[in-house]
């Protein structure tokens, strides 16, 4: 029996649907306080004074704390060094102070008494304005004696983010103010020369908005002090180890005094990286008691993390012969007040998409701004570029008069090529997946659809983290299997891990236990992101499976005295080859090794990965929309995903993260926008003004997914979830221009966007 | 997402409720859909809740010349009332039913809505074009007031300080022809509330259109009648062409996201599809 490659029920589906999963607020600990934040209410702002006296003066308020407040050992340009705005307030939301009562309640009303009085700087807003010099500086404050938006803070900033790779700044480009990170550079062969000997050249300015993550549970954690100095943590988070790191060494402390428990996680995608960790574990430091903060929806959208907006000018060239030749690119990305996560270094790569290119000069410079500060959101950078790419590539096959999948079949990159950072292509199959979607019966109705209808396409590719992990696999004195690591389950990865086990180990599925540990005790594990937990853990888990089966084969050959070579595990049965009549349990060997006194050592197999190299994935969206003539609203009648795989280890989990891809695309196409006024305060800071693709506005999701096994991840699986928002704002926005005859240059399309483009001139 | 600190009573009779009113800090509390977000986001801080939901409210009255709707009757019991469905009342029904999601719509009540008087709310359209009567509840006695007359403003009705929203009545068309309703509206993705809902009450006679009325509600602070549409339709002209003079007359809404131009625009397409649909139902064609 395999259970690798079926339909298997997520492990915590049940407990789910029964509202029996606990999250961070169900927890009971003894002693809690409730932190509410006080944020900023100034978009840039130097802070002259916090009066504290009221809110102290609150019932039930224990305490308000300040930037000052906090046992801080450091600072440091990251906003995960700064918990609380230090002198300056950088945007319109910053936590500047933290309320502490006995009762949310309590906090909350003393937050309403809290006073900062400022002093308001010029708010940096305008992207194009504040790189130009003798801009004002979106923070004027010193870190350590450097400047803000320095390169030197881009490299620290990347150094966080896996898939980011800083490029040297460029000293031959023109002079820019110091609120630019950057400008990275990529570069290969004479781009406007290549450009000058094209068939066809296109060329367009594009702007993407702000976008939130909006995962269904807002940011939360609490912090228990232990008493000696240490802290131990449960977090919504993504990343234990990570914030483990992070917050011990923001405080100054051992990483052993940071015991971090990764709780059930309310959706992620990103946001989910020490930004409420360090807040939550300053305050229980300063008071000695537990603190829980838990943010409302509308902090959370004030002042959590999201994607950044950009603006991308971009021109193509190709020929009917070769495909795509060459593109020269400027992407202007909005870091925000800080760029923990900004991808401003790697976008200058990512907008060549899954293509071969013969040259390319392409620049990316991050922004610093009083709007935020960048997360990281599935897939980062991506669905940015990809709205540009991708129009303008059917701008070209148009151009060119050539079908727009065949000009991206021909042009898709394959192993060996010379991809846009330098580096050689690893093995992908953009080919086979353009050549899919080709023979899709949606595609080829695009020719006889009704008049305001509209199918588009596009295609792209997500390299994938390849984080190092660990695990280990126990033998249980029942027979049951225990798999141990400390990744959290973010997207079901536990239950994948179940079957991987299980396959290994020659057991039912209903035999392997999948434990989470914390990282006080877990095998190392890389942070749930970067499409890598399955592509690394997954392999580590495999591996400690087999270690523990060939030490539970070792100790049953000596004591059946045959052969372990001659033995095998099936159905959870240890035997003979071929003779399952003189099998025995897995249990009547684990009893030996388990009791007060054995005869050998227990069962415990371990397992590390290193993946070395990337297995991307290449994702190609096809929709189909139609538009109301009359008042431009957008309705998405179709969307097709076709995207290679590697191996399905769980189909119905596969499924299910490329129709999340699918919808969350449609809501970077369609609906999502964090909109600021001109002093940079929020206006669509609730779901009242901050649209998502609701249930009622999709249509069925047809997901056709395709197999090419990587040589690398477990059982050919490759890392899947982010290169599913790789092409849908390139697709949305190709079937848009399709059905309205008019190209809009700027996310979200919304219905009065569509209604004036169609209506222009 | 916390509220202040509030006091709490629940009204065993409609004169325990009025006497409860007496409070100035006091404020009734329906389903809850409208007054507990506003209080959890401490835009609204009333000392004392006063709960009419156990006062017998409830419930959808059927007679030969009105159909008269409880307060405490819910936008899913109004949504599926055979006493509406499918006459010349429909709007009433596509009103209720355009109202939030299915939780909403299930707790939500439709003297809440009313009472509160959120300029973004569907029912004001169909009540003005239906010539529907609010019926309020006081220390003397009930009184109607027309629909026209109650709404004044952005969360601002005719209803007094120690008055309780008690009935919803819609008279039955009466008079020569046939009549036909229809609600048309443009949601705002995010919130689910109309930028722009139109509610048209049409009279057809020897195949044509004679009289309209037309509520729109959305656009600016006070839902209103559309006359110039409604005139253009008697006499078998460009609705939408009259709506947007109506609509240029009108202090309309506009943000970031949705500008005042683009409103009317939408409010002009909605009150042509919303007589167009109304005028249909009248002659008895389909939708």
């Amino acid at each position: 029996m395999s259970y690798v490659g079926t339909d298997q029920p997520r492990i915590d589906a049940d407990d789910k649907v029964r509202g029996l999963t606990r999250y961070l607020p169900d927890l009971k600990i003894h002693g809690l306080l409730h932190a509410r934040l006080v944020l900023a209410l100034d978009a840039h702002a130097m802070i002259v004074s916090v009066d504290k006296s009221e809110a102290l003066a609150v019932p039930g308020v224990v305490a308000v704390l300040t930037a000052e407040d906090l046992p801080t050992a450091m600072e440091g340009p990251m906003r995960q060094f700064v918990p609380l705005a230090r002198e300056e307030i950088l945007w319109a939301g910053q936590p500047v102070a933290i309320v502490i009562g006995e009762t949310e309640a309590a906090a909350e009303d003393g937050v309403e008494a809290v006073v900062i009085e400022t002093k308001p700087l010029p708010a940096v807003l305008d992207l194009e304005a504040a790189i130009r010099p003798g801009s004002p500086l979106a923070k004027v404050r010193q870190v350590g004696g450097a400047m803000e938006g320095s390169a030197a803070m881009h490299v620290e900033a990347a150094s966080a983010d896996d898939e980011a790779a800083p490029a040297a700044p460029d000293a031959a480009a023109p002079a820019l103010s110091a609120n630019a990170v950057g400008p990275h550079k990529q570069e290969h062969g004479d781009a406007a020369a290549a450009l000058a000997g094209c068939d066809a050249v296109v060329s367009g300015t594009f702007r993407t908005s702000w976008v939130h993550q909006t995962y269904m549970e807002p940011q939360g954690a609490i912090a228990v002090p232990d008493g000696t100095g240490g802290v131990t943590l449960h977090s919504s988070t993504q990343g234990a180890f990570y914030v483990r790191g992070m917050v011990a060494k923001l405080y100054g402390l051992e990483m052993d005094k940071v015991r971090v428990v990764g709780e059930s996680l309310g959706g992620a995608f990103g946001g989910k990286f020490n930004l409420i960790d360090p807040i939550v574990t300053g305050a229980a430091l300063a008071v000695g008691r537990p603190v829980m903060l838990h943010l409302t929806r509308s902090e959370d959208f004030a002042s959590g993390m999201p994607a950044s907006a950009t603006i991308i000018e971009l021109e193509i060239g190709g020929s009917k012969e070769t495909g795509l030749v060459a593109f020269r690119s400027r992407i202007l990305l909005d870091q925000g007040a800080f760029g923990d996560w900004a991808m401003d270094g790697a976008v200058p790569v990512m907008i060549g998409g899954p293509y071969r290119w013969s040259a390319w000069d392409s620049t990316g410079i991050g922004v610093v701004t009083n709007r935020f500060n960048t997360g990281a959101y599935r897939g980062p950078g991506g669905p940015q570029v990809v709205f540009a790419l991708e129009q303008l590539v059917d701008e070209l096959a148009t151009k060119l008069g050539v079908d727009p999948l065949e000009l991206r079949l021909k042009s898709a990159a394959v192993a060996g090529d010379t991809g846009c950072d330098g580096a050689e292509w690893a093995a992908v199959a953009g080919r086979e997946v353009i050549e899919r979607t080709l023979q899709h019966p949606l595609w080829q109705k695009r020719g006889s659809l009704p008049a305001n209808e509209g199918i588009g396409v596009a295609a792209g590719v997500w390299m994938g983290a390849r984080f190092p992990s660990a695990a280990t696999c126990r033998v249980d004195a029942d027979g049951g299997i225990t798999v141990v690591t400390g990744a959290v389950d973010m997207s079901g990865t536990n239950t994948s891990f179940r079957a991987i086990a299980a396959d290994t180990f020659g057991v039912p599925l209903d035999k392997v236990r999948v434990s989470y540990a914390d990282t006080a005790t877990a095998p190392h594990a890389p942070p749930s992101g970067g499409s890598g937990v399955t592509y690394s853990v997954g392999q580590s888990v495999r591996a400690a499976a087999q270690d523990a089966k060939e030490q539970l084969l070792d100790f049953a050959s000596d004591q059946m005295d045959i052969a372990a070579s001659d033995l095998e595990i099936v159905a959870g049965m240890v035997q003979p080859k071929g003779s399952p009549e003189r099998g025995k349990t897995i249990a009547h060997f684990a009893e030996q090794v388990t009791g007060f006194v054995a005869v050998a050592p227990p069962i415990e197999g371990r397992g590390r990965f290193a993946p070395g190299n990337p297995s991307p994935s290449v994702a190609c969206h096809i929709a189909h929309v139609r538009i109301d003539a009359e008042t431009g609203e957008v309705e998405t009648l179709g969307y097709v995903v076709v995207q290679d795989v590697g191996r399905a280890l769980n189909p119905a989990l596969v499924r299910g993260q490329l129709q999340g891809g699918a919808v969350q695309s449609i809501g970077w196409a369609l609906y999502e926008e964090l909109q600021h006024d001109e002093d940079g305060n929020l206006l669509t800071g609730s779901f009242m003004q901050y649209a998502v693709p609701r249930s009622n506005r999709l249509p069925n999701i047809e997901i056709d997914y395709i197999e090419v096994p990587s040589a690398i991840g477990p059982f050919g699986a490759k890392g899947i979830a982010e290169a599913a928002v790789m092409a849908g704002t390139g697709a949305m926005a190709n079937a848009v221009a399709a059905a309205a005859g008019s190209r809009l240059r700027e996310l979200p399309m919304t219905a009065p966007r569509v209604w004036r483009a169609a209506n222009a001139g | 997402m916390i509220p202040a600190q509030f006091g709490y009573t629940r009204a065993t009779s409609v004169a325990e409720a009025v006497a409860a009113l007496a409070d100035p800090d006091a404020k009734v509390i329906a389903g809850g859909h409208s007054l507990l977000p506003m209080m959890k986001l401490r835009l609204a801080r009333p000392g004392t809740l006063v709960d009419i939901q156990g006062l017998p409210l409830r419930g959808i009255d059927d007679s030969p010349s009105a159909v008269t709707i409880g307060a405490l009757t819910t936008h899913a019991e109004i949504g599926r009332s055979a006493a509406l469905l499918g006459g010349p009342l429909a709007a009433a029904v596509e009103c209720a039913a355009s109202v939030g999601d299915v939780q909403v719509r299930n707790a939500g009540t439709i003297g809440g809505s009313v009472a509160h008087g959120d300029p973004a709310s569907d029912a004001p359209a169909g009540l003005l074009a239906l010539d529907a009567r609010i019926r309020v509840t006081g220390a003397a006695g009930d009184r109607e007031i027309p629909a026209a007359e109650f709404f004044q403003g952005a969360f601002w009705t005719a209803l007094g300080a120690q008055e309780l929203v008690s009935a919803v009545v819609f008279p039955k068309p009466a008079g020569g022809g046939q009549a036909g309703s229809a609600y048309a509206s443009f949601e705002d993705p995010a919130s689910g509330y109309p930028l722009a809902g139109a509610a048209a009450l049409v009279t057809v006679q020897g195949g044509r259109v004679v009289a309209a009325r037309i509520g729109v509600t959305g656009v600016c602070g006070t839902p209103f009648r559309a006359s110039g549409a409604e005139a253009a339709a008697a006499a078998g002209g460009d609705v939408v062409a009259a709506a947007k003079a109506d609509l240029a007359a009108q202090d309309v809404f506009g943000d970031a996201r949705f500008d005042a131009e683009y409103r009317r625009h939408v409010a002009a397409v909605v009150i042509g599809r919303a007589v167009e649909r109304a005028a249909a139902r009248a002659q008895g064609g389909a939708q």
